[in-house]
């Protein structure tokens, strides 16, 4: 699906996260920044997982060899 | 308000980023409405009172007599607890019947239970006492008298024999000496004593042997064993004694604790003649713990013994149990107090030690009290969303239905202290109301976090290291998704991570019924830590599907495998390999790598370089959390010669090596970064020739290197620049700052090569999972499947199952676990963390519970 589009995906996933953690815990502005703090940390973290997976199969350096036995 | 540094305004306030602002208040309360106060203060529990009279002893303290009371109703209460555990009565959970105890009556009233149910128990015990002595005494007769029955038929048939013998044979046979002999016998017959009892089974040899001899051998025993054990009155008695003074040095304490002891006996009959011989008799009884019962030789006397001796014991026996079923009674009656009692109790114990530490005045007609509380809690705040609401009814219609829902979520926090003070001086009819006010201090405030349960287990965490400073930069915030993030790292496999997350939801369906026990240790921190194993337990799913690891078997989830063999027939696929035909698989690992012998070579370059990556990361997140504390103090100092030259140097060396990754990952070159980073130093101007990365790499490069030395100069100018604020701080010595720099200089310096390198333990727990996964799942499951036998198959997976729950979900999750902690401990907090702060410990009646248990 390509590099950018799965991005997009990830923050798109991110805004949604964020405004169902706004509508079911609504606690004023200092509990509602908290709730926005982690869930963009979840998704970068995610995301950076991701990607470093993704970056490192684009041009491989190396190939599966199979072992003997199969 | 505590003059720390208060609040750098760059930003909206976070919940649980900075501690709570905290104040010094100061309150002055009347005398007659001082415990009332400091009891409705105990309820709110948002103070924590400083000691005033930390010079004087306990005993010379205010209120030192009410403590003692306080104790003795406090022992009262434990005799009772252990008087309703040995009889079986469980106290009644206490119903929240707010009765007011008055500590008098209640005092009166424990004081009469006592008394009646030590007098209970000294009554039954004698009882119990003298029955078992009547059981003796029955069995004594039984067997005695059987001895004496027997031997009375011996002797007679012996005299019917002689009588028989004499009368029939007056032959020559018959010696005279005979017949002389036997009425010498008869006439040499001495007047035999007797005396009869129990002794215990085990010594009856010993005993036999040394009367035997202290007599000379002029005694006749008699021994018989009873079949069944009796319950000896004297040796419990003695045993109990001895067990009390060596244990219970408290001799108040030492009411009845019995061990009735079930002893094997025999009943001995021994016969003596002479006065020496009869003390001596009795010393020896006495020595080995026989006791002796009278008996008489007249069989009718016997017998009417034996009817009175079973009449007594019966009687006794319904004594006895109406006595046990009076205890039973009155311990019922406890049990159903006993939890309401204890409360007060301990209620009034910490109001008095509250009161002491509050300092009387010189008139004696009131206390000064002074303490740390939040803010929050001494001003009127008034919580609604109306501004919020507009922005978001002009953002999305959508959200109309839940806005009229918040705009009944209106809070507001009534000035809590001041309303208890006003209370307290209400219930109490004093004249004179309490003085309320607030210090100025350059103290520093104890750290309070308004914690709810699910970030309580995170901010443990956070403490165990290190309590915050006041009002630093909580690294809690971040360890709630980061840590969490980092153990799945280590742990990813998604098979795993469904079973860790089925036992952590059980945890949390349970959770009401588990908070009210009492649980064991491990079992106490496993459930106090559910919601940290919660999100580990999410995250660990995703990171399981990303590495593509069910039980280490990879599944084709999102699309087909990117590799495909080279031909049709496959020949190259073990030697040369095969390549990618088709787009990058989509999301995590290609399934095509388990099991290949090239899959650790990719695997591991993975992970490396994954590691560093997040690794440094997380130390840029670090470093920039202390530029928003320097922002917060207005240390303007430590942003320009800490944080500015601490991100150079980070990101010059480590960042840079990052961002070589990635592109050495887009562009597919094949050079060697290793070379690369370590030529940069050693020889910056030489050609990288098939290391180049990107066009005027080398440039680039020479001017890090620059750098560098500009650095130095640039971290040691901080001393200078330090040195011309003297009457900002008291006692500022600039020789101890440019230690102190210095040695953080240095410091940083070599922490950030150790510290990054100290990420790739990420990369090593996720190699050892994954191996030890294979291991099992190879080695014992498909081998158990090889051999098509049903048993064999059978104990595999028992072995399989065995060795996943016992290694890998509970041995790696610990190992996990800890590592992903030392990351957040060591790597991350030094950055920025100072953690040198104190714990805020309000006087709560909530807290009570639980530090004394």
């Amino acid at each position: 699906m390509g590099f950018l589009l799965t991005t997009l995906v990830f923050v798109v996933i991110g805004i949604v996260a964020s405004l169902c953690a706004r509508i079911c815990c609504n606690k004023g502005p200092s509990a509602n920044l908290l709730h926005l703090t982690l869930v963009i940390t979840a998704t970068v973290c995610c995301w950076m997982m991701w990607a470093i997976v993704y970056l490192a199969q684009m041009n491989p350096l190396i190939v599966p060899i199979l072992s003997e036995s199969e | 308000m505590a003059e720390h540094g208060g609040g750098g305004g760059c930003c909206p306030p976070m919940d649980l980023f900075r501690s709570e602002p905290m104040h010094l208040v100061q309150v002055i309360i009347p005398i007659e409405s001082a415990r009332l106060t400091v009891s409705y203060l105990g309820d709110i529990g948002l103070i924590q009172f400083k000691d005033l009279n930390a010079e004087k002893s306990p005993f010379q303290r205010t209120y030192a007599g009410q403590i003692k009371r306080c104790g003795e109703l406090a022992r009262k209460l434990r005799f009772f607890k252990d008087q309703m555990s040995k009889a079986g009565v469980t106290p009644s959970a206490k119903f929240e019947a707010k009765t007011d105890f008055n500590l008098d009556d209640l005092e009166v009233n424990l004081g009469d239970l006592e008394a009646e149910l030590t007098e209970i128990n000294a009554n039954s015990e004698k009882l119990q006492r003298g029955y078992n002595e009547l059981v003796e005494y029955k069995l004594v007769l039984q067997k005695a008298g059987e001895f004496f029955k027997a031997a009375e038929r011996s002797a007679a048939a012996q005299q019917r024999e002689l009588s028989s013998h004499q009368a029939g044979e007056e032959s020559l046979e018959t010696p005279l000496l005979k017949d002389q002999e036997s009425t010498a016998d008869q006439g040499k017959q001495v007047k035999l004593g007797f005396l009869t009892g129990l002794v215990p089974k085990g010594k009856a040899m010993a005993f036999e042997r040394i009367l035997f001899r202290a007599t000379r051998g002029n005694v006749f025993l008699r021994q018989a064993s009873l079949e069944e054990a009796v319950v000896d009155p004297n040796s419990g008695e003695k045993v109990n004694r001895s067990l009390l003074h060596f244990y219970l040095p408290c001799l108040g304490e030492c009411f009845d604790i019995k061990y009735p002891f079930d002893v094997e006996k025999n009943v001995f009959a021994v016969f003596f003649s002479g006065e020496r011989a009869k003390s001596k008799i009795l010393k020896i009884c006495e020595a080995f713990g026989a006791n002796r019962y009278s008996f008489a030789e007249d069989l009718c006397k016997q017998a009417q013994m034996i009817t009175e001796v079973s009449g007594r014991l019966s009687e006794l026996k319904t004594t006895i149990d109406t006595g046990l079923l009076h205890r039973g009674n009155l311990l019922e009656t406890i049990g159903k107090q006993y939890e309401q009692w204890n409360d007060v109790v301990r209620k009034e114990k910490s109001i008095y030690h509250t009161l002491n530490m509050l300092s009387i005045d010189v008139t004696k007609k009131c206390l000064v009290g002074e303490g740390w509380s939040p803010v929050f809690a001494t001003q009127q705040y008034k919580e609604e969303t109306p501004r919020q609401i507009t922005i978001f009814c002009i953002v999305d219609v959508m959200f109309q239905i839940t806005i009229c829902i918040n705009l009944m979520h209106i809070k507001i926090f009534c000035f809590k202290i001041q309303y208890a003070l006003q209370q307290a001086t209400i219930d109490s009819k004093s004249q004179v109301g309490a003085i309320f006010q607030v210090l100025h201090t350059k103290e520093l405030p104890p750290t309070y976090f308004r914690t709810n349960k699910f970030t309580d287990s995170f901010q443990t965490i956070v403490d165990a290291y290190g309590v915050a400073k006041y009002q630093e930069a909580n690294p809690g915030v971040y360890t709630i998704v980061t840590f969490p993030f980092l153990f799945a790292v280590m742990f990813g496999d998604w098979g795993h991570g469904i079973c860790i997350l089925l036992a952590t939801l059980y945890l949390i369906f349970r959770e009401k019924k588990y908070s009210s026990q009492k649980l064991g240790d491990i079992m106490e921190m496993t459930f106090g830590g559910r919601y940290v194993i919660l999100l580990m337990s999410l995250f660990s799913i995703y990171t399981g599907l990303i590495y593509n690891e069910f039980f280490s078997v990879p599944f084709e989830l999102f699309s087909p495998s990117a590799y495909a063999c080279r031909d049709a027939a496959c020949s190259e696929a073990t030697t040369i390999g095969l390549i990618k035909v088709r787009d990058t698989y989509p999301f995590g690992v290609d399934p095509a790598w388990h099991g290949s012998r090239s899959e650790l070579p990719f695997l591991n370059s993975l992970k490396m370089k994954m590691s560093i990556l997040l690794g440094v990361a997380q130390m840029n997140l670090g470093i920039i959390l202390s530029f928003f504390n320097a922002l917060h103090f207005r240390n303007a100092v430590n942003i320009w010669f800490q944080f500015i030259p601490q991100m150079i140097f980070l990101n010059g060396l480590f960042g840079y090596l990052s961002l070589l990754i990635i592109v050495k990952w887009c562009t597919g070159s094949k050079a060697d970064l290793y070379h690369v980073m370590i030529y940069m130093f050693l020889s910056p101007t030489d050609d990288l020739g098939e290391n180049q990365l990107f066009p005027n790499q080398k440039t680039i490069q020479t001017h890090q290197g620059e750098s560098y030395t500009a650095l130095e100069g640039t971290e040691d100018s901080l001393q200078v620049e330090a040195g011309h604020d003297p009457h900002d701080h008291e006692g500022f010595e600039f020789s101890e700052v440019f230690v102190h720099q210095l040695i953080h200089t240095i410091e940083f310096v070599l922490g950030a090569v150790s510290n990054t390198a100290s990420y790739l333990r990420l990369w090593a727990l996720s190699l050892a999972h994954s191996e030890l996964s294979t291991v099992f799942y190879e080695k014992v499951l498909l081998l158990a499947w090889g051999y098509n036998n049903v048993i064999i198959l059978i104990v595999g997976i028992i072995v399989f199952i065995f060795a996943t729950v016992g290694v890998l979900l509970v041995m790696e999750t610990l190992s996990a676990f800890l590592h992903a902690l030392r990351l957040h401990w060591v790597e991350f907090q030094n950055k920025f963390y100072e953690g040198d702060g104190y714990k805020f410990a309000p006087f709560s009646f909530a807290l009570l519970g639980t530090e004394e248990e």
